[in-house]
C-alpha cells in the first residue's frame, strides 16, 4: 500500500514529568535537545517511506512546544519535504500552557500547524500541583486566547478525571470551565495508575484517595451529557468534538490504518510489522550518527493480532466496528448485544452509551 | 544363581534424608551404571523427580563381589516416600529380606521413617541403620544414633556413617547387605508363588508384573495364574532391570524381576496379588493381598464441556498405569459431565490432575476432595457418600459415620504445644506422647480422615517451622455429628460447592468459605449474592458487586500493542472459568474449602 498515512513525531521532551506520565519522555535541557532535532530531521528525510503522502501528521510527545519554534517548524518541514501533503491536511502539535506564548503560537500557525492540542488536564489548582503540571489554571486560558489570536481554529483540550480527592462537584466545574474556553475538541482520560510512575509507587503506599469506581462512571456520564448540550459529539470512547473538527489523525489509529513514526519511542505500523525506535534520545542520537537501525523493538502481527485488535479499536469509535472487515460470529455478536452495550446495524457494531464502560470487556467476548 | 548369594532389599528413609542419591552411589559403586550420568536412577518418572519423591518404585539388580571373594546378586527394590502409598510400600517390604534404615545425620528420626522402619520390623527384615550425610559440618552421629535407638528400639551401635553425596561409606553399607541380610529362604520344588510389588503398563507388552519369586520358578511360556481373580495368561518374557531392561531365561526362587504376558489392564497385575502356575497351582496364595482402597474422592470436570470425552479417554490411558485410580462418570447440575475419582491420598490426587493437565492437554476443575462417608439410613441400609451434593436429607438418615486415622508426629519438644492445639482444632483424640530423644517426642493422635484433607500439613509445618513430620493409618469409621453446607450463587446452589462438616465447624467454615469466595470469584457484569446453608437456613451470607466498568481509558498509535496485550491476557483468564448459570466462576473456588480451615 501506498496511499496518504498518518505521520507521527514524537518530541521526548518535557519541562518536568508528571507524576501519572509513563510515556516516553525526559526532562532534558541543554544541547541534547538540538541534537535529537537534528537526528530526527535525518531519520525523517532518509525515511524508507519518503514519497508516500502525508494523511495527517501529528507532533506529540513529551511536550514538542517546549522546544524552539524554529526546530519544530525544521522538523515540520523535513516531514512534508518526504511525505507531500494537501493544503487541508490535518497538522497537530501538543503543547502545555506554560510552554506557549502569542508569538510562539504565531509562528507554528505560520510554519503550518493548523490544530492545537493543549494539555489542560484540570481547572483546580490543587489537581495542577498534585498532577505535577507545569502551568496553574490562569495560563490555560491565557493559552487558549492566544491559540485563537495566532489563528488556530481547530482547537482540543485534555482534560482528566478520576484525579486524587476529586469528587463530582470539582469535575463538574472542570467540565463548566473548559466549556467556556469553547474549544472545537476535548479529550477527557480516566486517571488510569501506570506501572513506573509516581502515582503507581504512591498508589502502592496506599497514599492516593481514588474515586470510587461508581463515581467514575458517574463523572463520564456527567461529561457526555455536558459535551453532548454543548455541541461536542462523543465520537470515541474519550473524545468530543464538533461537527468537522473530529481528529483525523487519532481515527487512522482506531480505523486500524497504518501509520508512520518519526522520533524517539515513536511507534509505527506498516503491514503486519510494528516497530518502535530507541526511546533514549541519546541512545537515538547516536544511532542515527552511525547509521544503526533505530528500532528498539519490532513486532510481526499475526493475523489473530491484528483482529484483536481491529476489534478493539473499532469498537471505541462512533461509526463503529467493521463487521465486513472482521467477521464475528452470531454467539460473539449475541454476547454483547444481549446485555445491552452495543448494537449492530447493517455492517457495522456499535457500542451503546451503556457499553462505553465495558469497552474491554466487549472486546474480549468479541475477540 | 545360588539362592544363598541373593540378596534382597531396600532403602527406608524420609523425604530428602538422602535415599535416591545413596540408591544412585551404590548403583555405580556396583558397576551398575557409570559415573553420575543421570542422577537419581530410580525416579523413573519427569514428575517424580520434579517433586523430588519417588511414588512408583523399581527393582534394579547388580552384582557385587564381597570381600569373602563371593559374587552376589543385589535386589534393590525402590519404596515410595509418601503416606498416600503406604501399602505399596509393605508389598515391597514383603518382597526382601532387609533394609537400609536411612537417617539424616543433621535431622535425626522422621515420622515417616518410624512408620515404616516399624512396618520394615514387623516382617521381621534385617535393619541395617545408616546414618547419611556426615559431609556436612553440623552432622551429629550420637544424635541420630541415639533417635534411632530410642525412637525405632533398634540397635544402633552397628550403625553405619555414610555420605551418599561423597561416596564415603558406601562399601561398608554393601558388606553389611552381605554380612547382616539372610538370604532369601523359599522352596525351589514347591509350585511357583511370586508377590507382585508393582506394575506398570507398557503401550506394546501390555501390563508389567513385577514380582518376588518367593517359591518355585517362572519362565517364558509358562501359563500363570493371578491367584486374586483366577486370570491366568502365557508368560512372553521375564527379566531383570540393571537398570536396563534384560531379558532373562527365568526368574528362579528368591530372585526379583519382572514378568510379561499379554495382560491387557494393569488391574490384572494387582500389587500384592501372588502369581502362581495355571497348572500347577498352589494351594496358598502369599499373605497380605487387599484391593488399593482409595481414600479421597473428588469431582474431576472439564472446563470446556467439549473436552468430556477427552478427559474420558485421557483417565482411562492413566488408570492403564495406575490401577489404585479409580473412577466412575457424575453429573454435576453446576459442571456439566465429569467424573468422580477416587484417589489414595491427596498428593495421588494432585499428581493424576498434573499428569491429565500435562501430558493430555486438559483443563481441568477439581471439586473439593472429600472423604467416603458411610450413611446410616432410617431404614436400615447403609450408604457409601463421597460427593457431599449426594448426602440425603437429614430426616432420612439414622447416623453418619466418617473415617479415622491413627495419626503419628515427630516434632521437637518446642512445638509440642503447637502441635496439640492444631489437632484439637481439627477434633483430634489425643492419645499419647513419647520421647525418643531429649529434643523431640512424638504425638499420636486419632484424626478425622476429612480434617487432613484440608490443609492440615501446611498447617503441622508452618506452626512447628516446618519441622514436624506426620504419618498416619487409616484404622476405621466412627459416628460423627455431620451436616452437609450447600453454597448457593445468586440463590441457586451450586453442588460442586457443598461439604460435609462437624456441625460445631458448619458456621465457621460456611462463614469463611464464602469471605473466600468473595475473594476468588471475579466481579461480575451483575451482582453476585455468596450464600452459605444448612437445608434451607442461611448461615452466612456475602456480596459481590458488580464491576461497573472495565474500558481503557484511551488508546492511541503507540498504545496498541500493550492494550492488545492485556486484553489477551483477560482473555485467556475468562478461559479457564467455568459458567455457572451466568456467573464465571475460577477454578480454584472449588477449592475454597481447602483453605479455610483455622
Amino acid at each position: 500500500m501506498s496511499g496518504p498515512v498518518a505521520i507521527y513525531i514524537h518530541v521526548p521532551f518535557c519541562p518536568s514529568k508528571c507524576g501519572y506520565c509513563d510515556f516516553n519522555s525526559f526532562a532534558m535541557t541543554g544541547p541534547i535537545q538540538g541534537e535529537t532535532v537534528d537526528a530526527m530531521e535525518h531519520e525523517i528525510r532518509t525515511s524508507p517511506h519518503a514519497g508516500r503522502p502525508a494523511k495527517t501528521i501529528f507532533f506529540g510527545g513529551g511536550t514538542p512546544t517546549y522546544l524552539e519554534a524554529s526546530q519544530l517548524a525544521r522538523l515540520l518541514q523535513a516531514v512534508l519535504d518526504t511525505h507531500p501533503a494537501g493544503a487541508e491536511t490535518e497538522i497537530t502539535t501538543e503543547s502545555n500552557p506554560g510552554t506557549v506564548t502569542l508569538e510562539k503560537l504565531g509562528a507554528l500557525r505560520q510554519a503550518g500547524f493548523n490544530r492545537l492540542s493543549l494539555g489542560a488536564q484540570s481547572f483546580a489548582t490543587q489537581d495542577l500541583v498534585q498532577l505535577g503540571r507545569v502551568h496553574g489554571v490562569a495560563e490555560i486560558a491565557e493559552a487558549v486566547t492566544a491559540a485563537r489570536q495566532a489563528g488556530f481554529e481547530n482547537l482540543n483540550l485534555d482534560l482528566m478525571f478520576g484525579l486524587p480527592g476529586q469528587n463530582l462537584a470539582r469535575w463538574r466545574n472542570n467540565l463548566d470551565q473548559a466549556l467556556a474556553l469553547h474549544p472545537d475538541h476535548l479529550s477527557l482520560y480516566g486517571l488510569t495508575i501506570e506501572p513506573n510512575t509516581r502515582f503507581f509507587r504512591y498508589f502502592q503506599r496506599g497514599w492516593l484517595d481514588l474515586p470510587a469506581e461508581d463515581t467514575m462512571v458517574a463523572m463520564y456520564e456527567e461529561a457526555v451529557a455536558r459535551m453532548t448540550a454543548a455541541g461536542l459529539e462523543p465520537y470515541e470512547i474519550s473524545n468530543f468534538a464538533r461537527p468537522g473538527r473530529r481528529c483525523q489523525h487519532n481515527l487512522a489509529y482506531w480505523r486500524a490504518e497504518e501509520y508512520i513514526g518519526y522520533g524517539p519511542g515513536a511507534v509505527g505500523r506498516i503491514g503486519t510489522r510494528r516497530g518502535t525506535n530507541l526511546k533514549h534520545p541519546a541512545r537515538y542520537v547516536e544511532a542515527v550518527r552511525a547509521g544503526e537501525p533505530l528500532w528498539l523493538e519490532e513486532e510481526e502481527l499475526s493475523h489473530d493480532d491484528l483482529r484483536l485488535e481491529r476489534i478493539m479499536l473499532g469498537i471505541r469509535i462512533e461509526e463503529g466496528l467493521d463487521l465486513a472487515a472482521v467477521p464475528l460470529s452470531d454467539t460473539a455478536i449475541a454476547s454483547v448485544t444481549e446485555p445491552g452495550w452495543a448494537t449492530t446495524e447493517g455492517d457495522r457494531l456499535r457500542l451503546t452509551p451503556a457499553g462505553r464502560h465495558f469497552a474491554s470487556e466487549v472486546a474480549v467476548r468479541l475477540a | 544363581m545360588d539362592q544363598s548369594l541373593i540378596r534382597n532389599f531396600c532403602i527406608i528413609a524420609h523425604i530428602d534424608h538422602g535415599k535416591s542419591t545413596l540408591a544412585d552411589r551404590i548403583l555405580e559403586v556396583t558397576g551398575a551404571v557409570r559415573g553420575h550420568a543421570q542422577e537419581q536412577m530410580l525416579d523413573t518418572m519427569d514428575l517424580e523427580r520434579e517433586r523430588g519423591i519417588t511414588i512408583k518404585m523399581t527393582a534394579v539388580r547388580m552384582n557385587f563381589t564381597a570381600k569373602d571373594g563371593k559374587t552376589y546378586q543385589f535386589n534393590l527394590i525402590d519404596t515410595p516416600g509418601h503416606v498416600d502409598f503406604t501399602y505399596e510400600v509393605s508389598r515391597a517390604l514383603y518382597a526382601c529380606e532387609g533394609a537400609l534404615l536411612v537417617v539424616d545425620s543433621t535431622q535425626g528420626v522422621e515420622a515417616q521413617t518410624i512408620a515404616n522402619a516399624s512396618m520394615a520390623m514387623n516382617q521381621n527384615l534385617a535393619i541395617i541403620p545408616v546414618v547419611n550425610k556426615m559431609d556436612l559440618p553440623h552432622a551429629d552421629l550420637e544424635m541420630a544414633k541415639d533417635e534411632i535407638e530410642n525412637a525405632l528400639m533398634i540397635d544402633a551401635s552397628e550403625a553405619i556413617p555414610c555420605s551418599a553425596k561423597s561416596g564415603m561409606g558406601i562399601t561398608d553399607i554393601l558388606e553389611a547387605v552381605v554380612e547382616r541380610i539372610p538370604p532369601p529362604t523359599g522352596d525351589k520344588e514347591a509350585s511357583l508363588r511370586a508377590l507382585i510389588f508393582d506394575s506398570h503398563f507398557d503401550t506394546y507388552q501390555g501390563a508389567v508384573a513385577y514380582v518376588r519369586v518367593v517359591d518355585g520358578e517362572v519362565k517364558p511360556g509358562d501359563k500363570i495364574r493371578m491367584m486374586s481373580t483366577g486370570k491366568t495368561f502365557d508368560v512372553d518374557e521375564v527379566g531383570v532391570f540393571r537398570p536396563r531392561l534384560e531379558r532373562g531365561q527365568a526368574l528362579r526362587t528368591g530372585e526379583v524381576g519382572f514378568i510379561t504376558g499379554a495382560i491387557k489392564t494393569i488391574g490384572d497385575a494387582a500389587v500384592g496379588d501372588t502369581v502362581t502356575s495355571a497348572e500347577n497351582s498352589a494351594v496358598e496364595p502369599l499373605p497380605g493381598y487387599r484391593k488399593a482402597k482409595p481414600m479421597v474422592f473428588c469431582g474431576l470436570y472439564p472446563t470446556d464441556s467439549d473436552q468430556y470425552a477427552d478427559l474420558r479417554e485421557a483417565i482411562e490411558k492413566l488408570q492403564l498405569n495406575d490401577s489404585s485410580l479409580q473412577f466412575e462418570p457424575e453429573t454435576s447440575a453446576a459442571l456439566g459431565f465429569g467424573f468422580r475419582c477416587g484417589f489414595l491420598g491427596l498428593l495421588h490426587m494432585e499428581i493424576a490432575r498434573e499428569r491429565l493437565e500435562r501430558e493430555f492437554n486438559l483443563d481441568l476443575i477439581l471439586t473439593a476432595p472429600s472423604v467416603d462417608y458411610q450413611v446410616y439410613m432410617n431404614d436400615g441400609s447403609m450408604l457409601h457418600i463421597s460427593n457431599p451434593s449426594e448426602l440425603p436429607s437429614p430426616n432420612h438418615i439414622q447416623r453418619i459415620e466418617e473415617p479415622m486415622v491413627d495419626a503419628t508426629i515427630m516434632v521437637p519438644n518446642d512445638y509440642v504445644g503447637a502441635v496439640m492445639t492444631l489437632c484439637q482444632d481439627r477434633r483430634g483424640v489425643y492419645k499419647k506422647t513419647e520421647y525418643p530423644s531429649q529434643t523431640r517426642c512424638l504425638i499420636y493422635y486419632s484424626l478425622p480422615l476429612g480434617e487432613i484433607l484440608l490443609d492440615f500439613f501446611d498447617k503441622l509445618k508452618s506452626s512447628t517451622r516446618g519441622y514436624a513430620s506426620l504419618d498416619y493409618e487409616f484404622s476405621g469409621y466412627q459416628d460423627s455429628d455431620l451436616v452437609k453446607v450447600d453454597i448457593l450463587l445468586n440463590g441457586d446452589q451450586v453442588d460442586a460447592l457443598s461439604f460435609i462438616v462437624n456441625k460445631q465447624f458448619a458456621y465457621y467454615r460456611g462463614k469463611a468459605i464464602v469471605e473466600q469466595l468473595r475473594k476468588v470469584v471475579p466481579r461480575q457484569q451483575y451482582e453476585v449474592k455468596i450464600q452459605a446453608a444448612i437445608g434451607s437456613k442461611i448461615i452466612s451470607a456475602d456480596v459481590i458487586k458488580p464491576f461497573r466498568k472495565n474500558v481503557i481509558a484511551k488508546c492511541y498509535g503507540g498504545d496498541v500493542s500493550r492494550k492488545r496485550k492485556l486484553l489477551e491476557k483477560q482473555k485467556k483468564g475468562k478461559k479457564r472459568m467455568k459458567n455457572i448459570g451466568s456467573i464465571e466462576v475460577p477454578q480454584e473456588a472449588f477449592l475454597s474449602v481447602l483453605r479455610v480451615a483455622e
